[in-house]
Order: structure tokens, then C-alpha cells, then sequence
């Protein structure tokens, strides 16, 4: 059986990595004022955060079509797949996902003829990455859908993720601040520590400096129990080195680091690092 | 009559001998204790071991006195028991400052140990001491002999030696009250810093403060109780200590009676005479009206007064002419009804009303508009002021834990002061209330920013005294008096900095002071400081004075805050 396995560019893998892996990507938008930019294609993190900093207005994002979604999945149809798991970024913070569900639930009947599951992973970036990083080994390795689908979700319910902000500015303009505006009257500057709860943004604390969060970050970590995988997001290579630093001090395995793309900078803004760690059972 | 003096000179000098007391004695010797201690109440507070404008126990167990005879001051109950009950419940909720929570303790110990007597002798009141010591040792988490815990408990053994030896109230009474002199004498022994500073423990000497003015009630008592022997010796014809006292007494009842009683205001129109504004005002005040207003001409005037007695003045209104617009409030009703109705509205002052998470609120007592806006922006749902001198009492603690959304509720009291009343509040509420070792707003601060919103109740209490505890604090403020402390000479006026309570500088520059108060706090293996500001100190200068810090120390980041506070030019926090 072939398991085609779909997803957004909120996954913030590169295209390499997702060639190897036979994941296909399907693109939100980014716009600086009228210019249009497919995130990951067009933009990446370098060329993302450049331009932020020359640009007065604040970029915006905007989800994949529903036409791309039904491209990318007859695409895949024609190359032969015997199904398609399609995983997304959170539903609450995005409207990919419906697109998604939208696209699927009008192909033309005569083409529709594999099932397609769309998931929402409540999650996004290196939290759903890996989960998803991981059903596209198994569907190399042949495994069905249904296997692939019910090892994805246990994973995902493992799956936890810390981010450390400069500033909540762009999750408050962006408007997914969700939970973490619990933390907004606060006068005094602080490296907010974000995390995510059935989709959603939710505060968890507040610390004074970024090294500090950052030790905070490595605590909670140290505190979820046993590791099974574990991964960092940067939106710039200094607070990522720095980030990964202080879990050294306790983590000694694998710890590969992603960049944060164009997506995730306009919602996260500049000088964030976020970790991601699949728990283990 | 001093210590050496043997036993039976001392004796002569009494007047009475009485062997019991019921609940009106009780009532007069704490109304007169209350009185002797508000007389004395400013010299007490200048016995402050810091020259810090704060802390001040004379204000706070005065404060704590004035709460603890609220309900008997107008009581007809003679059950000494039941008196002392209400004592010791009126102390516990209105107790202020570290000082003022022992003396409640004190109390409350006395009152367990009078409950279900109708009268009590020189044992009972004995006994009373020793449990009352006990109570006010167990109040404190640790105990340091040379306050007003070595004062009670020297003056209750002195009281079990006089009642074994036979001893009645009087006699008893009187040695209380010498045992108590000599053991805040001795305070500056006990205590080193009592003697570097020069003076003695100013909790124990409000506590021997309110057993003398007990002991001035006691010694000329003549009024004839069930078992009062009188003896021959006594002299009849002198007047009676309440006569005497009258003056003394009554200054102590006319200050309280500012707040009880009843204010009656009237019109008075004239019927058949003339009205002499003047005569009617001073006969009135000659009633015993006090805050006597009367104002108007020989036709139409009206009267403002407040009396135990309201029937009288209308009485004397009614002689002289028709009355109109006539009201009467009880003021101790109102008093109260203000007290509550403040309270309530203090607690929902803070921005969010609402909870952090839906569970746990946090209340915070905090001094200063600038500081009240910081704690309400990090989501404290309701703010205790702390007026001038961060000393709020248990039962406005209480009110602010009541008031908020939630079940659980953790409490900063963001003073050393404040911690012994907040340590009363979970007793009091069946809520579960958390409270956090936030010795300073800085530390408050901390905790409030060490909040877990996604840990539980018990967590959170953890993990913000922690936050609490890694924090900093420096205090620059004017020295009140001068005084020598640890090796460093203030003299009045001169600018001090303390470093988390020690005072550690002083000088004439505010800007050195600064500096080297920052110095001995090792500020360079910081990372961050945060300068609040006082209300007697403009932006601009905070500005100034930032980055001065920032020119010795240039990997520091500054960040300047508006606390608003009184009295303490700049507090500081690093982290």
C-alpha cells in the first residue's frame, strides 16, 4: 500500500528533507503589504526576517487555497498513491486545515478514489514535524494508513512544545495569542514562555531574561520524563545556539535544529526559539 | 518602689485589695490600657530600630487595642469570659504589623484561658499569662528572646511567684507591671542590635505600655465588686482611681468616642424665646457632646453633635424650642459599615477581577499607584493597600482573600511586616489560601512572575517562593533619626541604602549612597535591575540615575519603573 503523506509549510522542514521523505508541502501565504510570498518556496527564514526588519507594516498570512490542496492531492493520486494522510497545523490557529477538508470533500467524484484522511494536529512547526517526520518513514516502510494514522495521533498526543518569545507584540497583532494574554498587562519586560494546549496559544510563565527562560525551558523539559525525540526551532541562529546550550547541560542525545519560517516569524516575530519533545510512553 | 525593695513596701503603697474581677473590670483595665497606650503611642514608635519611616509598632498595637475593645466599649456583660472572647476576636481581625499579631495572641491566649469564667482571681489571671505567653511564643516561627515574647513571658512568671505567694489582683497586677519594666530594660541586652541602636524593643514596651495603664486603673479601684474586701488602711476619703483617672480615662473614651456613640444633627427653630448660639453650644458640650457644631442666629439654628446620650440633647433642643429635620446615626454602626464597604471596594480596585487561571486568584498588599498598576498588570486580582507604612490588618487581608473569584488563593504580602497577619488569614476563611515569604514588592513581583499557568495550586506555592527568594531588593530612603547599626553611622537626614532589610549604607549624596549600596550587594553578578521609583522622585531623575548605574555597570540592563511608593526614594530589585 502507498501512503502518500501531505502537509503545510508551518511543518518548517526543508525542501530537501521533505524530498527525502516523499512529504509533500502545500504553501500558506505571507504578505509584505501587496507583495504576495508562498511561505518556504518563495520566503525563507533568512529572507523572511530580512525583510522584516526593512518593513514598516507588519507582514500577514493567509492559508493554502482549496484549489492547491486539490492539486497537490491529484497530483498524488495520478503518481499512484493508494491513500493520503493529510496533517496540518492547528485548526485553531489556522484556517489550512478546513481549506484542506474543503478541497477534499469537492474533488470530482471520479477522482476522489482513495481515502483521504486530514488530521488536525493541534499542533505546529517542530511539534508536528516530527510526528509527521515519522509517519512518512513508516508509509516508506509500507506500512497502512490506519497503522500510519493511529501511531500518528498517539504521537501527537506525546508531542509537547515550549517557545520562548522576544515579545508577544507579533502573537497579539497576528491575533493568536490566545492563553498568553494572561500575560499582556504586564509593565515590567519579560521573555514570555508560550506553549500550546489543544490547539491553542496558553501562557505558561514569565521570566525576566532570555537566559533565564531558557533555564526554565531546560527544567520543564527535564521535568516531562523520558525523551523520545526531541527538537529545536529558531528563528535565528544566536537564540537557537543559546537555547540548545542550556539542554545540553542535561540532554546528550540527538538534537537536530530547524528553522523557523515565514508563518511562524510573522505569528512569533524575531528572536524566538522554541523546542519541541515527543515524551516517551 | 523598685526592684530591690522587699515585697511588703511595696504592699503598703496600695490602696485596695481585690480579690476578683468580672467582665466590666476586665472591659475598664483594657480601655484603660488602650488609653495609657495611645498616649504613649508616638514615643513608642520612635523606638524603631531602623531610622526607617515604617514598621511603626507604637501606630500598629495601638491600632490592635482599638480593634480589640471595639465591641466591649459599649457592653453591659459582666462575664469576664465572654469579655475577654470578644477582646481577643476584635484583636485577631483588626491586628496590624508583627507587633500587633503577638499582642493578639496575648489576648487570645488570655481569653481561652478566662473562657466560661464569670469572674477571676490573681490565680486565674496568672494562669491566663502563662497561657498567653505560650500562645504568643507558638505565633512565631522563630522566636528571639529580647522582644515582647521575653516581656510577656517574664511578666507571666512574675505573675505565678505573686499569685503563689497569695498575692491579690492589685498586688499581682503591680508585679506584672515592675517584671515588665525590668525585662524591657533588659531588651538591649538580649538583643545586640537593640543596643547598637540604642534603644529597647519597642513591641515589649508597648506591651508594658497597656499593662501600666491597666495597673493605673487597677490601683485606685474602689468600686465594690462580689468579694471586694476593703481594708481599714485604705483611705476612703481619697478619690477613687476613676474619679481620679476621669480625666486620663475619659481622654481615652472621648478618643473613641469619636468613632461611637451617636450623632444627632437637628434644626432648632425658636418658639417663644431667643436662641443664644453660643450658650446652647457650650451647654451642649457641657453634656458631653463632642465635635459640637452649632451655627445659625437667635431664630433658626442647627446642631451637630456626637453622644452617648442622644435622648438628652434632644430633650434640651425641646426646651428651647421646636426641632426640625431631626437625625440620629449610630456612628459605631457606620464606622463599621465604612470599614466593610472600603475593604470590598479595595478588593475589587485591581484591573482584573478574574482569576490568573480558573482556580487561583493572587491578592497582594502593595504601596504606591505605580506599583499597584505593575501587580494589576501581572493579573493580581486584588490589591490590599498598604498605606503608609505596608501594616494592613488581618481582617483586611481576609477581606480582600473573600472577596476574589476563586477557591484557591495565594497571598503576597510583600512585607516582613505584614507576614505574621497573613499568616492568620487561612485559619479564618475556608478557602485554601497560600501565602509566599515575599519579604519586599520586588520579591512579590518575582512571584507573581513565577506563576505557572499551567501548574496547580500546590506547584505554584512552590515555585513563586522560590521566585520570590532569588530576588534582590535595595531600599534607598531617608534616615528619621540617627543611629548606629552594624558598623555604619546615620545621622537624621541622611540618605540610607538596605540591601534585602540590613542597612548597609548612609551618606549625605544620594547618588553615592546609591553607588555603594549597589556595590555591597555584589549588583555585578546580576543580570537585571529594575528601579522603582518613589513619588517624591520625578522620571527624569530616575532616568539620571539609571544611567548612572549603567555607566559603572555597563552589562547590567536598567529598567526603570514609576512605583510611586512613599518614603522610599528608590527600591530595586536584582535579578
Amino acid at each position: 500500500m502507498v501512503v502518500r503523506i501531505v502537509t503545510d509549510s508551518t511543518v518548517d522542514i526543508s525542501p530537501q528533507q521533505a524530498e527525502e521523505l516523499g512529504i509533500v508541502i502545500v504553501p500558506l501565504t505571507v504578505f509584505f503589504g501587496d507583495e504576495a510570498y508562498l511561505d518556504g518556496v518563495e520566503l525563507d527564514n533568512a529572507s523572511f526576517y530580512r525583510k522584516l526588519a526593512a518593513s514598516k507594516a507588519l507582514p500577514r498570512t493567509s492559508q493554502p487555497s482549496p484549489a492547491a490542496f486539490q492539486a497537490a492531492y491529484m497530483r498524488l493520486i495520478d503518481e499512484g498513491a493508494d491513500a493520503i494522510l493529510s496533517v496540518h497545523l492547528s485548526a485553531k490557529l489556522s484556517g489550512t486545515y478546513q481549506s484542506a477538508c474543503t478541497a477534499r470533500d469537492t474533488l470530482p467524484e471520479n477522482v476522489r478514489k482513495i481515502p483521504i484522511d486530514i488530521v488536525d494536529s493541534q499542533n505546529i512547526s517542530v511539534s508536528m514535524s516530527l510526528p509527521i517526520m515519522q509517519a512518512a518513514r513508516e508509509a516508506r516502510e509500507g506500512l497502512g494508513l490506519e497503522e500510519i494514522k493511529v501511531h500518528l495521533l498517539d504521537t501527537l498526543a506525546r508531542t509537547r512544545i515550549l517557545a520562548v518569545l522576544d515579545t508577544l507584540e507579533y502573537l497579539k497583532r497576528g491575533g493568536r495569542i490566545g492563553g498568553a494574554r494572561a500575560f499582556l498587562g504586564n509593565m515590567l519586560s519579560v521573555k514570555p514562555i508560550v506553549s500550546l494546549k489543544n490547539g491553542e496559544v496558553v501562557a505558561v510563565e514569565q521570566p525576566r531574561t532570555r537566559s533565564k527562560a531558557f533555564e526554565r525551558v531546560a527544567q520543564l523539559v527535564n521535568e516531562m520524563g523520558g525523551i523520545e525525540h526531541i527538537s529545536v526551532a529558531e528563528s535565528g541562529e544566536e537564540v537557537g545556539q543559546q537555547l540548545v546550550q542550556v539542554l545540553r547541560k542535561t540532554y546528550h542525545g540527538e538534537l537536530p535544529i530547524y528553522k523557523l519560517g515565514a508563518v511562524l516569524g510573522t505569528h512569533t516575530g524575531p528572536g524566538t526559539a522554541a523546542v519541541a519533545v515527543i515524551v516517551a510512553k | 518602689m523598685q526592684e530591690q525593695t522587699p515585697h511588703t513596701a511595696v504592699r503598703t503603697q496600695r490602696l485596695r485589695r481585690i480579690s476578683v474581677f468580672d467582665g466590666q473590670d476586665l472591659k475598664k483595665a483594657m480601655l484603660a490600657g488602650a488609653a495609657w497606650l495611645e498616649e504613649h503611642r508616638d514615643a513608642i514608635n520612635a523606638l524603631n530600630v531602623f531610622p526607617v519611616p515604617d514598621g511603626d509598632t507604637g501606630s500598629n498595637m495601638a491600632a490592635t487595642m482599638q480593634a480589640a475593645i471595639r465591641d466591649i466599649v459599649n457592653s453591659d456583660e459582666t462575664s469576664a469570659g465572654v469579655i475577654a472572647a470578644k477582646i481577643a476576636h476584635g484583636a485577631l481581625l483588626g491586628a496590624r504589623g508583627n507587633s500587633g499579631v503577638i499582642l493578639s495572641q496575648i489576648l487570645r491566649g488570655t481569653a481561652q484561658a478566662l473562657d466560661k469564667k464569670q469572674t477571676f482571681t490573681a490565680t486565674d489571671l496568672a494562669n491566663a499569662l502563662q497561657e498567653a505567653q505560650r500562645m504568643a511564643y507558638r505565633a512565631v516561627i522563630k522566636p528571639v528572646e529580647g522582644t515582647i515574647l521575653t516581656v510577656v513571658r517574664e511578666t507571666a512568671e512574675a505573675a505565678e511567684k505573686s499569685a503563689e505567694r497569695g498575692d491579690d489582683l492589685v498586688a499581682l497586677v503591680q508585679e506584672m507591671v515592675m517584671a515588665a519594666r525590668q525585662s524591657v530594660a533588659r531588651t538591649p541586652d538580649l538583643l545586640p542590635i537593640l543596643k547598637q541602636a540604642g534603644v529597647v524593643d519597642s513591641g515589649g514596651q508597648g506591651l508594658c505600655i497597656i499593662l501600666e495603664g491597666v495597673w493605673r486603673y487597677v490601683r485606685g479601684e474602689s468600686i465594690v465588686t462580689a468579694g471586694t474586701v476593703s481594708t481599714p488602711s485604705s483611705s476612703s476619703k481619697s478619690p477613687t482611681l476613676l474619679e481620679q483617672l476621669e480625666p486620663g480615662v475619659k481622654k481615652g473614651r472621648v478618643q473613641i468616642e469619636e468613632e461611637f456613640g451617636y450623632e444627632v444633627v437637628f434644626l432648632l427653630r425658636a418658639m417663644n424665646q431667643t436662641l443664644d448660639v453660643e450658650k446652647i453650644r457650650q451647654t451642649i458640650i457641657d453634656m458631653g457632646g463632642v465635635s459640637t457644631v452649632v451655627a445659625g442666629d437667635e431664630h433658626l439654628l442647627k446642631v451637630h453633635t456626637h453622644t452617648e446620650w442622644p435622648g438628652k440633647i434632644l430633650d434640651y433642643g425641646v426646651s428651647l424650642g421646636s426641632l426640625l429635620d431631626i437625625n440620629i446615626e449610630n456612628l459605631q454602626e457606620q464606622s463599621l459599615a465604612y470599614a466593610a464597604e472600603s475593604a470590598a471596594e479595595h478588593a475589587s480596585d485591581a484591573v482584573p477581577e478574574s482569576p490568573m487561571t480558573g482556580q487561583i486568584a493572587v491578592v497582594a498588599v502593595v504601596s504606591g499607584a505605580g506599583f499597584e498598576k505593575v501587580f494589576s498588570g501581572l493579573g493580581v486580582s486584588a490589591i490590599v493597600p498598604g498605606g503608609q507604612t505596608m501594616n494592613p490588618s488581618t481582617e483586611e487581608l481576609l477581606a480582600a482573600v473573600e472577596a476574589v473569584n476563586a477557591g484557591q488563593v495565594i497571598l503576597l504580602p510583600n512585607n516582613s511586616n505584614v507576614i505574621l497577619s497573613a499568616q492568620q488569614v487561612p485559619t479564618l476563611t475556608t478557602k485554601q489560601v497560600g501565602i509566599i515569604p515575599a519579604n519586599t514588592m520586588p520579591q512579590g513581583i518575582a512571584a507573581l512572575l513565577g506563576f505557572n499557568f499551567e501548574a496547580d495550586f500546590e506547584i505554584n506555592c512552590q515555585a513563586m517562593s522560590e521566585a520570590a527568594k532569588n530576588v534582590q531588593t535595595a531600599e534607598i530612603t531617608t534616615a528619621v533619626r540617627s543611629a548606629q547599626i552594624g558598623g555604619v553611622h546615620v545621622r537624621e537626614g541622611d540618605y540610607i541604602g538596605l540591601v534585602n532589610g540590613n542597612l548597609t549604607f548612609a551618606g549625605r549624596d544620594m547618588a553615592r549612597v546609591i553607588r555603594e549600596t549597589l556595590e555591597r550587594m555584589n549588583i555585578d553578578s546580576y543580570e537585571i535591575i529594575t528601579l522603582y521609583y518613589g513619588e517624591d522622585v520625578t522620571r527624569e531623575q530616575a532616568e539620571e540615575t539609571a544611567r548612572r548605574i549603567k555607566e559603572q555597570h555597563s552589562h547590567l540592563e536598567i529598567e526603570v519603573i514609576d512605583g510611586g511608593q512613599p518614603y522610599y526614594a528608590y527600591i530595586l530589585s536584582a535579578e
